[in-house]
C-alpha cells in the first residue's frame, strides 16, 4: 500500500464521519418500533399516545401489518415490540433460537374473537362446528344453519393475520378456509363488508364491534353467540365472565413480544400498558384486562 | 422423458392445482448500481485508463404467489450485463454482443410446506442451499456476493457453485438444535441447460447448540466424467450473540478430479445495525486460495462500509471500500471506493 492512498483513505474516513455524525446523533433519541397484529394496532396506538403524553422523551411508532409481519420484524431486528393475536408458532421459536433472539412474551389483553353478521341476518347463534363448516365452505346457504335462503358471503383476513391463523387452528381444526372467502386487509374492512352485505359473515377482535361513542354494538352489525356444541348454552364475546371462564369458546390472549427482558423505554411502555391505568384503556377499547396467572407471568417476564 | 421435462410437468401440475384456490400475490422490484472510484491507479486491476465509473449491476423483478397456506410459487426475473447476447445474424453466422442489461429467469419454483419436520419442498429453478444461510446473514448482496458465491468473480477460478439451479430440495427442522437440507440438481446452473447425465447431490446439517450460534456443514458432489468427481465442502459458523449484530465465518474447499489442484479459502464478516432500519456498518475479510498447491496465487479482499437507509427501506446508500491484496509481489494492491445505491419498491 502506498502512502498516497493511505492518506486518501484516512480523508475518506473523516469525510464519512462528518457526513454521518449528524445521522448518528439524530438516532440517539431512538424511536421505539411496535409492529404486528391488526387486531391490536388501534389499542396499542392509543396506549402509545397516552404514554407519550407523559413521557415525551420516549417516542413510539405503532404499525400494523399482521401478527406474522410483526413476529418476522422482531426476528429480523427491525422492531422492538411484536404484537400478535395468536400464539407464536414452534417454527418461529426455532428461528428465534437460531438467530439469538430471546423471546419474552407479555399478555396485553384478552379478546373474545367475535363472529359477526349483518343485523338483518335472523340468526342469533351458531355452534363451533357450524362456524367451521361455514368457513370451510362445507355449508354454502344460510338456510342450512337455520338462516335465510341466501348464499353465504365469507369475510376473513389474509394469512399473515394472527386472527386468520387462530381461527384456522382453533375452529377450523387446520382444515383450509373456503376459497370463496374474501381476504380483507384488516378488521375494519371486515366490518365494512358485513355492514353492506346482508349475507355476510366475518370474524374480528371484540374491540372492533362496539361503537365507542355509544358503548353499544355498532349499528347495522350483529354479534353472534357461540356454543361449544349443539345443545350446549351459547355465549356472547361481549360477556366478560363467559370470556374469562372459557365458556365463550373462542377467546384468546393478545400478545406482545420483545427480544430479551425489556429495558429502558420499551420496559417503561410495557409497564404502563400492564398497569391498572393501561388496563383501563384496554377495557375502554372493548377488550378485557389481564388477570390471574397471565398477569403474574407478565410481572416475572419484566424482571 | 428426461429429468427437466419431468420437473416442468410436475411443476405445471402442482401450479394448476394450486391456482384453483385462493392466492396472495406480491410484486417487488429491486435495483442496485454503483459509483466506483479507483483510489489506486497502479494496482493489478486498477489503472489510469479507467479511474471511475457508474456501474448498473442488478435489477430484479420478483413475483410471489401464496397459492394456499402451504403452497407458494415464485417467479424472479433478473437482469445484469453479463447476459450480453443481443442477436444472431444467420447470414453472417455471427452474434452481436454489447453490455446492455438483459433479463433472464433466475427462479421459477413451487414451494410446498408440511408440518412434519417443518418440511419445505422446492421444485423448479430453485435457490440452491450452498450459501443461502450465510447470504441471509450478510444481507448486503448489493455491496458484494458472499465468499463462495463471488469466488469465481474475484479469483477467476471456477468452483462450480451457483445460487440457482434446476432441481428439487427438501429442507426440514428436526428440533430447534438440528436442521437439515437435501437436494438434487442438474448442476448446470441457471445459465445453462443440462449437458450431461450426471446430477449434483447436495446436503447440509445445521446444528444450533445454543441460542444464537449455528454450525453448518455443507457438501455437494457431481460426477464430471466417468470416474471423475467434483466435491465441494463448506463449513459456516453463524453467530448472533449481540443484538442486531451478525458474525459469520465461512470455510470452503473445492476438489475436482479434473483439476490437478484444490481451491478454497475462508471469509469472516460482521454486520451491525447501529439503529435498526436506519444505519448499519459492515466489515469483511476474504482469504482466497484459488490454487492450494501454489500459494503465490493467494489473495485477500477487505470490504468495509456503511449501510444507510436514506429513505427508509426503499432506498439505501452504501458507501464502501474494497482493498485487494496479492501474495504475488508482482501484483500491486488495488483499492476502490464505491458508493452503492440500492432501491426496492
Amino acid at each position: 500500500m502506498n502512502e498516497k492512498w493511505i492518506k486518501i483513505l484516512v480523508l475518506a474516513g473523516l469525510a464519512l464521519a462528518i457526513v454521518f455524525t449528524p445521522v448518528l446523533m439524530s438516532q440517539s433519541r431512538k424511536m421505539i418500533q411496535v409492529k404486528g397484529s391488526d387486531t391490536l394496532v388501534n389499542l396499542v396506538q392509543i396506549l402509545a399516545e397516552n404514554f407519550m403524553e407523559k413521557n415525551p422523551s420516549v417516542p413510539l411508532a405503532v404499525l400494523g401489518g399482521g401478527s406474522s409481519t410483526g413476529i418476522s420484524a422482531l426476528l429480523n431486528g427491525t422492531c422492538d415490540i411484536a404484537d400478535a393475536s395468536r400464539d407464536w408458532k414452534q417454527k418461529e421459536f426455532d428461528q428465534a433460537w437460531e438467530k439469538g433472539i430471546k423471546v419474552k412474551l407479555f399478555a396485553l389483553a384478552i379478546d373474545g374473537l367475535s363472529i359477526v353478521v349483518n343485523e338483518k341476518n335472523p340468526l342469533n347463534e351458531l355452534t363451533m362446528d357450524q362456524v367451521a363448516a361455514l368457513y370451510r365452505g362445507e355449508v354454502k346457504k344460510w338456510k342450512d344453519v337455520g338462516g335465510a335462503d341466501l348464499k353465504v358471503s365469507l369475510y376473513g383476513r389474509q394469512s399473515n393475520s394472527g386472527t386468520y391463523a387462530f381461527l384456522l387452528e382453533h375452529v377450523l381444526k387446520n382444515k383450509p378456509y373456503s376459497t370463496d372467502m374474501k381476504e380483507m386487509n384488516g378488521n375494519a374492512q371486515i366490518i365494512e363488508g358485513i355492514l353492506s352485505d346482508e349475507a355476510g359473515i366475518g370474524y374480528t377482535g371484540v374491540g372492533y364491534v362496539v361503537d365507542k361513542s355509544t358503548g353499544q354494538v355498532m349499528k347495522g352489525l350483529k354479534v353472534l353467540k357461540i356454543s361449544k356444541a349443539k345443545g350446549q348454552p351459547s355465549y356472547s364475546p361481549l360477556d366478560k365472565e363467559a370470556v374469562y371462564s372459557g365458556n365463550y369458546p373462542i377467546s384468546r390472549a393478545l400478545w406482545q413480544a420483545t427480544n430479551g427482558t425489556p429495558t429502558g423505554g420499551v420496559k417503561a411502555f410495557i409497564e404502563y400498558e400492564l398497569s391498572p391505568e393501561g388496563q383501563k384503556v384496554v377495557e375502554a377499547e372493548g377488550f378485557f384486562p389481564i388477570q390471574g396467572p397471565l398477569a403474574e407471568k407478565n410481572r416475572e417476564n419484566l424482571k | 422423458m428426461d429429468f427437466v421435462k419431468k420437473l416442468i410437468l410436475i411443476t405445471a401440475a402442482l401450479l394448476a392445482l394450486g391456482l384453483a384456490g385462493f392466492a396472495q400475490q406480491t410484486y417487488q422490484m429491486t435495483v442496485y448500481f454503483d459509483y466506483s472510484h479507483f483510489i489506486t491507479t497502479d494496482g493489478y486491476l486498477t489503472s489510469n485508463a479507467l479511474t471511475n465509473k457508474f456501474h448498473f449491476r442488478r435489477a430484479y423483478f420478483n413475483y410471489e404467489n401464496k397459492i394456499s397456506d402451504n403452497l407458494k410459487f415464485r417467479f424472479r426475473y433478473d437482469a445484469d450485463n453479463t447476459a450480453n447476447l443481443t442477436s444472431v445474424d444467420f447470414v453472417k453466422q455471427t452474434v452481436k454482443k454489447d453490455d446492455k442489461l438483459r433479463p433472464f429467469v433466475k427462479h421459477i419454483f413451487l414451494e410446498y410446506s408440511i408440518n412434519w419436520l417443518q418440511s419445505k419442498f422446492n421444485i423448479g429453478m430453485i435457490e440452491t442451499m450452498a450459501f443461502k444461510l450465510s447470504e441471509d446473514r450478510w444481507g448486503l448482496r448489493s455491496v458484494a456476493k458472499t465468499f463462495a458465491d463471488g469466488y469465481k468473480d474475484i479469483t477467476g477460478e471456477s468452483i462450480d457453485m451457483t445460487s440457482a439451479d434446476m432441481g428439487i430440495t427438501w429442507k426440514g427442522v428436526v428440533s430447534k438444535e438440528l436442521r437439515f437440507g437435501l437436494g438434487v440438481h442438474n448442476g448446470s446452473h441457471y445459465s445453462h441447460v443440462e449437458g450431461d447425465k450426471y446430477k449434483k447431490f447436495s446436503g447440509y446439517v445445521q446444528i444450533v447448540p445454543v441460542n444464537g450460534i449455528s454450525l453448518v456443514g455443507y457438501a455437494d458432489m457431481e460426477r464430471q466424467a466417468e470416474g471423475k468427481d467434483a466435491v465441494t465442502y463448506k463449513v459456516d459458523a453463524l453467530i448472533n450473540l449481540i443484538p442486531k449484530a451478525n458474525l459469520v465465518f465461512e470455510w470452503l474447499q473445492y476438489d475436482s478430479d479434473l483439476k490437478a489442484y484444490k481451491s478454497g479459502g475462508w471469509s469472516a464478516y460482521a454486520t451491525y445495525q447501529i439503529t435498526a432500519g436506519k444505519l448499519g456498518i459492515f466489515f469483511r475479510y476474504d482469504n482466497y486460495q484459488p490454487n492450494m498447491s501454489d500459494s503465490n496465487k493467494d489473495m485477500s479482499l477487505i470490504i468495509a462500509g456503511l449501510d444507510w437507509f436514506a429513505w427508509g427501506k426503499a432506498c439505501r446508500i452504501q458507501p464502501n471500500v474494497w482493498i485487494y491484496n496479492y501474495k504475488n509481489s508482482a501484483k500491486k494492491t488495488d483499492v476502490a471506493g464505491v458508493v452503492t445505491f440500492f432501491m426496492t419498491f
